[in-house]
C-alpha cells in the first residue's frame, strides 16, 4: 500500500534534487562568464558546430513547412477568403510559430543530444575530472561557450528558416495555387509588423539557451558508462523538447498582446 | 608540506565508502594504498585533490584545508598536484602534444616555445617521442597511460597522485612506470600517493604501504613491516589467499 506513495516521494525528491543541481550549474556558469580566457577561444568553433552545421536540417524542415502551409491555407480558405491571405498565413505562422518551434525541436535532437553525449562521455571517462586537476574550470571550458553559441546562433538559424519557409510558400502559391507573387506579397505585408521578427528572434534565443544548457546539465551529471550516456542523451532531448513547448506558450501569452 | 586525511567520512547514497579514514603522507614519501575493489582507495585519492568533498572530516594538502578552499584557491593548489588517471582520461579531440600541454597553458607567462619544449621532454621521459601529432585513439592502452603520466608530470608538481598506474600494462611497461615513479620521488623529491592492486609494484616503489579495508586503514607501515604482518586480512590480500581473509570476515 505504501509503495505508490514511496515511489511518488522518491520521484519528487529526484526532481527537486535535479532542479537544485541545475540551479548550482546556472550560478557556476554565470560566475564562469568572467573567465573569458577559458571560454572565448572555443566560442567560434561552437558557433560553427551548433549554428552553421545545423543550417541544412533547419532549412530542410522550413522548406516543407512553407510548402504545406501554403497548400493548407488554400484548402482551408476554399474561396471564402481572398487568396492573398495565403501570404498572410504563411508569413505570420512561419515567423510567430513554426519557424522557431520546429527549428528548436529539430535542433534539440541534433544539438542537445550531441552536447549531452559529448559531455556525458567526458564525464564517464574522467576527462572532466582531468580538466579539474589541470586547473581548468570545466563549466567555463565546456558549458559557457556552448550556451553562448546556442543563444547567438539559434536566432540566426531560425531567421534563415523563416525566410526559406516564406519563400517556399511563395513558390508553392505561384506554381500550385495560380497566385501571382504580387498577391502573395500583398497578403504577407498586410498584417506584418517588425515586432514579429523580434518575437521570432527572442523565442529562438531562449530555445537556444534551453537546448544547450539542458544538454550540458544532463551531460555533466552522467553516470554509469555507455548506458548512462545513452540515458542522459535521451533525457536531454525529452526535457528540452518539453521546455521548448512550454516556453512557446509562455512567450505567446506574455509577448503577443 | 604533506597530505593529511583526518576522520574522513564519505557516502554515495546509502553506501558508506570511507569511515573515519585517517592517513598522513609525509613530504617526499611515496605511499601506496592497497585494498580490494570498492574499499574506497580511489575515493580517498579524489579527496586529496578536491574532486570529492568529505561528508565529514578534513583533508589537508600543503597545510590547506582542501574541503574548505574556494574554487580559485583550489585551482591554485591543483597546479602543484599531478594526477594520473586509471584509464588515462586523455582528451579525445586533442593530439597527444595538446593533451600534455594542457596544464602548461595555465601557467602564466609560459611561451608556446617553452610549452613545446616541455611537452617533448615529458614525452621523451615516458618513451613516447614521435607521438606528438597522434590522437589518443591511435595509441595502445599502455601508450595512452604513459601519455597520461606525461601530462601529469608536465607542470612539475610537488605532489603526484597515481590511480592504478600499472593496471592492465605488460610487465616491461609496468617496470618503466615504476621506475618513473621512483625517479619522481628520488630525483625531484615529489610526494607520491599510488593506488594499486599490483603488490610487486607496491613493494618496489613504496616507502610506506597502507591497506584500506571497509573504508578504514587496516594496515600502515613499511614494505618490510607489511611482509611481516600477521593480520590474516592483510596477509590474505597481499598473498592472494581469500581463505585467510574469510577467517576474519
Amino acid at each position: 500500500m505504501l509503495h505508490p506513495v514511496r515511489a511518488v516521494g522518491r520521484r519528487t525528491l529526484r526532481i527537486v534534487g535535479a532542479v537544485g543541481r541545475a540551479g548550482y550549474l546556472a550560478v557556476d556558469a554565470a560566475r564562469a562568464l568572467r573567465k573569458g580566457s577559458l571560454w572565448a577561444p572555443h566560442l567560434l568553433g561552437q558557433m560553427a558546430k551548433i549554428g552553421v552545421e545545423s543550417v541544412p536540417i533547419a532549412l530542410f524542415v522550413a522548406l516543407f513547412t512553407g510548402v504545406v502551409l501554403a497548400l493548407q491555407a488554400d484548402y482551408t480558405f476554399t474561396g471564402a477568403v481572398p487568396l492573398y491571405f495565403v501570404g498572410t498565413l504563411v508569413g505570420k505562422t512561419m515567423l510567430l510559430e513554426l519557424g522557431p518551434v520546429l527549428t528548436g525541436l529539430a535542433l534539440s535532437g541534433r544539438v542537445g543530444a550531441n552536447i549531452a553525449a559529448e559531455i556525458g562521455a567526458m564525464r564517464v571517462t574522467e576527462q572532466i575530472d582531468a580538466l579539474e586537476t589541470l586547473a581548468y574550470d570545466p563549466v567555463a571550458y565546456l558549458v559557457v561557450p556552448r550556451v553562448i553559441a546556442g543563444v547567438i546562433m539559434f536566432p540566426v538559424v531560425v531567421i534563415l528558416a523563416d525566410a526559406l519557409g516564406i519563400a517556399a510558400g511563395l513558390g508553392t502559391a505561384i506554381v500550385r495555387l495560380d497566385m501571382s507573387s504580387f498577391e502573395f506579397l500583398k497578403g504577407l505585408r498586410l498584417f506584418f509588423v517588425p515586432w514579429d521578427v523580434w518575437f521570432s528572434v527572442i523565442k529562438s534565443a531562449t530555445f537556444g539557451l534551453t537546448v544547450t544548457s539542458v544538454g550540458c546539465f544532463f551531460g555533466f551529471h552522467t553516470t554509469g558508462g555507455a548506458e548512462g550516456v545513452g540515458r542522459t542523451t535521451t533525457r536531454a532531448v525529452v526535457v528540452s523538447t518539453m521546455i521548448i513547448l512550454a516556453l512557446d506558450a509562455f512567450w505567446a501569452a506574455t509577448l503577443l498582446r | 608540506m604533506s597530505i593529511r586525511l583526518f576522520d574522513v567520512e564519505k557516502a554515495f547514497g546509502n553506501v558508506q565508502i570511507l569511515r573515519r579514514l585517517t592517513l598522513t603522507i609525509h613530504d617526499g614519501e611515496t605511499v601506496s594504498i592497497i585494498g580490494g575493489s570498492g574499499s574506497g582507495k580511489s575515493t580517498a585519492l579524489k579527496h586529496m585533490v578536491g574532486l570529492l568533498r568529505p561528508d565529514d572530516g578534513e583533508v589537508y594538502v600543503d597545510e590547506q584545508n582542501v574541503s574548505r578552499l574556494d574554487q580559485e584557491s583550489l585551482y591554485e593548489l591543483r597546479r602543484n598536484v599531478g594526477y594520473v588517471f586509471q584509464f588515462a582520461a586523455l582528451f579525445d579531440s586533442m593530439t597527444i602534444a595538446q593533451n600534455v600541454g594542457m596544464g602548461l597553458k595555465r601557467i602564466p607567462d609560459m611561451s608556446d616555445e617553452a610549452i613545446d619544449e616541455r611537452v617533448a621532454e615529458c614525452l621523451r621521459m615516458v618513451d613516447l617521442d614521435g607521438t606528438e601529432e597522434k590522437l589518443p585513439a591511435q595509441l595502445s592502452g599502455g601508450q595512452r597511460k604513459r601519455a597520461g603520466f606525461a601530462r601529469a608530470i608536465a607542470t612539475r608538481p610537488k605532489y603526484m597522485l597515481y590511480d592504478e598506474p600499472t593496471t592492465g600494462l605488460d610487465p616491461v611497461t609496468t617496470a618503466v612506470i615504476d621506475e618513473l615513479i621512483v625517479r619522481m620521488s628520488d630525483e625531484l623529491g615529489v610526494t607520491g600517493v599510488v593506488i594499486t592492486h599490483d603488490m610487486k609494484s607496491a613493494f618496489r616503489i613504496s616507502d610506506r604501504i597502507a591497506m584500506l579495508y571497509d573504508g578504514r586503514i587496516r594496515f600502515d607501515g613499511t614494505p618490510d613491516e607489511l611482509r611481516a604482518c600477521e593480520d590474516p586480512l592483510v596477509r590474505g590480500f597481499v598473498e592472494g589467499r581469500p581463505e585467510l581473509m574469510e577467517q576474519v570476515r
